[in-house]
């Protein structure tokens, strides 16, 4: 089996393994469908150049989550373009606007993707990629691994997005009661 | 405690998305990447095109029609067209610096790179493109006004506000912009880099 056949059917496989991961991490990184769409394309033509330079250092789950996060990080500032660059939310100013802020009256399961969807796109892209891959079910190693922060750092993070995420989700189920 | 309860809560909603995400073939992705390669090629080769041609066209206008009435306007045309070639030259260098591998560099420095790169390229088009911009084009300027004071002193002055006002804009917003541009994109690193030193990581560099 030649590279490029063997790149094809490995690219084949992640994709029907990881294709809905995926489609859910391109809804967390970009709202407008259009430009999610282009992402969508981005991560996919990204991930199957990779797959060629596999070398089987770390694995491939690992390697499929840093290119897909990597892309759409790259793709979150190019948008960002400077001017909003300054609109992403450190974890500090995220927990203190956590407690004023007015969430869409809703209770509906559909509804309160979206509004999770939203609360992750206002977070620093490296907060953003923490939360996925948390949601994905990764452990705390692996996160690291994708990352480069180490485990202990990552829990810690984790814990506090967390806290911060369910305080404004739990805030938006009780104005819908 | 409502921390305990996210996974439950959280997890759930983000796993039932159950959306289907658009689905490519590998055929497909190669013709997308042999799009993108023959889009670049022919974004490379319109601008050499287009930039001999400007030269050649300049080349022409200058030496056969005499159209510059001092050499102070054909100082500042000149330098204005060597000016641009070398911003163009300037771009498809940076634009051709190619990111670190996606798959070979973690979320924390492929972030920090790509926060890098953002403030390089705003800090340099900052003060390059001014440069370029204010100086030819001012010195042209200057040498209209030079001419126009034999034929009307009202336009002479006219002509020179022109000038004074393209160089306020060009000269000082431009750069400001870029500048606080730059710095916030310099905050976020400096943001970065604290969050790993706290954590007690200093290592940014794998």
């Amino acid at each position: 089996m030649d590279q490029t056949e063997s790149q094809d059917e490995l690219y084949q496989k992640v994709a029907q393994e990881y294709g809905e991961a995926l489609a859910r991490m391109v809804c967390a990184y970009e709202a407008d469908p259009e430009l999610r769409r282009e992402l969508s394309q981005e991560i996919h033509l990204a991930l199957w150049r990779s797959l060629a330079k596999f070398n089987g250092r770390c694995s491939l789950r690992t390697w499929i989550y840093r290119v897909a996060h990597n892309v759409a990080t790259s793709h979150v500032v190019r948008q960002a373009r400077g001017k909003s660059v300054g609109a992403f939310l450190t974890l500090e100013e995220a927990e203190a606007q956590a407690g004023f802020e007015d969430v869409e009256h809703s209770a509906d399961r559909a509804q309160a993707l979206s509004r999770l969807f939203a609360l992750i796109q206002q977070l620093d892209p490296l907060d953003r990629q923490l939360m996925m891959a948390y949601l994905e079910g990764l452990d705390a190693e692996s996160i690291a691994e994708v990352t480069g922060l180490s485990a202990a750092n990552v829990w810690s993070k984790i814990h506090r997005i967390k806290n911060m995420l369910v305080r404004r989700f739990h805030r938006g189920e009780r104005n819908a009661l | 405690m409502p921390c305990d309860e996210l996974p439950d809560d959280l997890r759930i909603p983000w796993k039932e998305a159950g959306m289907n995400g658009q689905v490519f073939s590998p055929n497909q992705l190669r013709a997308e990447a042999e799009k993108m390669r023959a889009k670049m090629r022919r974004l490379y080769l319109g601008l050499s095109v287009g930039f001999s041609t400007a030269v050649a066209s300049y080349a022409i206008i200058i030496f056969n029609f005499h159209i510059f009435h001092n050499t102070l306007m054909l100082i500042g045309s000149s330098f204005s067209l060597v000016g641009f070639g070398y911003l163009v030259i300037y771009a498809l260098v940076k634009r051709s610096r190619t990111s670190p591998d996606p798959g070979e560099t973690n979320g924390v420095h492929f972030y920090r790179t790509e926060l890098e790169r953002k403030r390089d390229w705003t800090r340099g088009i900052g003060w390059r493109l001014p440069m370029v911009c204010v100086t030819s084009v001012f010195l042209v300027d200057l040498g209209l006004t030079q001419f126009l004071l034999k034929i009307s002193p009202f336009l002479a002055g006219v002509n020179l506000s022109w000038g004074v006002f393209l160089l306020g804009f060009i000269g000082v917003w431009f750069p400001v912009k870029n500048h606080r541009t730059a710095r916030k994109y310099q905050e976020r690193i400096d943001a970065l880099d604290s969050a790993m030193t706290s954590a007690g990581q200093t290592d940014l560099t794998h």
